[in-house]
């Protein structure tokens, strides 16, 4: 069927669809319309968004604890008694970084870059910073790749575009976080980047400033780990940093999710 | 329990879509009394209705990903994972909801049957909801009443007549017209 030119009759079976008076082959065969016609899709949606709310006529009943437990098991989370809307007002700053669609659309194929640029990273880091045994070395003789001065974590941070624009590493032997863009970014003279940890809970965290170009090393603070701060971002502020020390002043221009390697 | 606005809603998806469980608690704790409530009207049994509701959030955890490229406010994917669930459990376990037309829903009709939304105040509707209930306020009662009635019960234009005890082609008549009617209204709105 073409509904391009009958878009009064493609409205008027959405309507039916999302309804739900579209039955029987009438609906399979409209199910099957909506797989490939992004025509359809968008005439269901709009549908959608009209009747949809009427779900919201009903009084709240508020359900046995039973059924969290229950979705907490399947997901594979802990069981939280305490219900964590007594922290939402704290958590609006990371949680508003995070609110950003392009930047979520990019983390798939970030995720496979990532990848990619490790390697690159890795093969680009400082001799100062390497494991001072060759990998060949290490792979026969376990013992020498101590955990001492390896890579531990790692964070690609991504423009608003979803470009990679920075590798972050981290390492636990050493304590020490190497940042690196993977291009040069122009920031005004009166101006610096500056290097944030955004944990799971609480304020963000300053971790320094961060050339423009080429990469600088910073120390790696105890608790900078995965578990606890799920994003690192870099933000523009005054020359030499933020003046509050719990916050970003100006906009973050990059940003990324921290990983356990 | 907080309200239910859309855009904490939607910070604690794109979370949730990072498995921050924490931000998955918080939205739980937010909208599971409001989505109960609907799956309790569908289903008409506890016990079907809190399965229905654990299998529900379980997708919102597994799908929050892909949320975003739905581009739906919240509780129109919330809600929309839930009627489905809903819908396939009564068919899997062919159960048959005891419908009676004569009160059904009574609550929510006379609410929108008030020319004034104050009952609908108390249910805590987001914004898409109050201008949905305002422009359905203005259907006439019975062809509101087919509305809700297929929309709740999954119901077939023969179903919907059945319950009123009206002919078949009358039903599907009102149901077009109706729908016809708030999606003008909807538009009016919109634009005001």
């Amino acid at each position: 069927m073409n509904f391009a030119d009958n878009e009064r009759l493609l409205d008027k079976l959405a309507a039916e669809y999302v309804l739900g008076t579209l039955k029987g082959g009438a609906r399979r065969r409209y199910d099957a319309l909506l797989a490939r016609d992004p025509m359809v899709r968008r005439a269901t949606a709009e549908w959608q968004d009209r009747l949809q709310p009427m779900a919201q006529f009903t009084p709240a009943v508020t359900p046995p604890d039973s059924v969290w437990r229950g979705v907490a098991r399947q997901v594979g989370i802990q069981v939280s008694t305490a219900g964590a809307s007594t922290t939402a007002g704290k958590r609006s700053f990371w949680l508003g970084l995070r609110d950003d669609l392009s930047f979520w659309r990019g983390l798939g194929m970030v995720s496979t870059a990532l990848a990619t640029i490790l390697v690159a990273v890795l093969a680009t880091r400082p001799p100062a910073g390497l494991v001072p045994v060759p990998a060949t070395t290490v792979a026969s003789t376990p013992a020498a790749a101590a955990p001492a001065a390896s890579l531990s974590y790692v964070a690609m941070l991504a423009d608003d575009q979803a470009q990679p624009v920075a590798v972050i590493t981290g390492d636990i032997g050493t304590h020490k976080m190497v940042v690196k863009l993977l291009a040069p970014q122009t920031v005004a003279a009166d101006r610096s980047l500056q290097l944030w940890a955004v944990p799971k809970t609480g304020s963000p965290r300053p971790l320094g400033l961060v050339d423009a170009s080429g990469s600088v090393t910073l120390p790696l603070p105890e608790g900078v780990t995965p578990e606890a701060v799920s994003l690192l971002a870099i933000s523009v502020e005054p020359k030499g940093g933020s003046p509050n020390p719990n916050a970003p002043t100006g906009p973050i221009v990059y940003k990324g999710a921290w990983l356990q390697i | 329990m907080s309200t239910l606005d859309p855009q904490q809603l939607r910070i604690w998806l794109t979370a949730v879509a990072n498995q921050d469980a924490q931000a998955f608690r918080a939205l739980y704790d937010t909208t599971s009394a409001k989505l109960f409530g609907f799956a309790l009207r569908i289903l008409n049994k506890r016990e079907l209705a809190e399965e229905v509701l654990q299998e529900s959030f379980v997708s919102v955890w597994n799908h929050a990903g892909s949320y975003q490229a739905s581009l739906a406010a919240p509780m129109t994917w919330m809600t929309t994972i839930v009627r489905n669930k809903a819908f396939d459990l009564l068919r899997r376990v062919d159960h048959t909801v005891e419908l009676d037309a004569e009160t059904f829903d009574k609550d929510v009709m006379n609410a929108m049957e008030s020319t004034d939304l104050s009952p609908l105040e108390s249910l805590q509707l987001t914004e898409d909801a109050k201008g949905l209930a305002h422009c359905m306020t203005r259907l006439e009662g019975l062809h509101r009443q087919a509305i809700a009635l297929a929309f709740y019960h999954d119901l077939s234009h023969s179903e919907v007549a059945q319950q009123l005890k009206l002919p078949i082609g009358t039903v599907k008549t009102w149901i077009r017209r109706g729908l016809e009617r708030l999606r003008m209204c909807l538009q009016k709105s919109e634009g005001a």
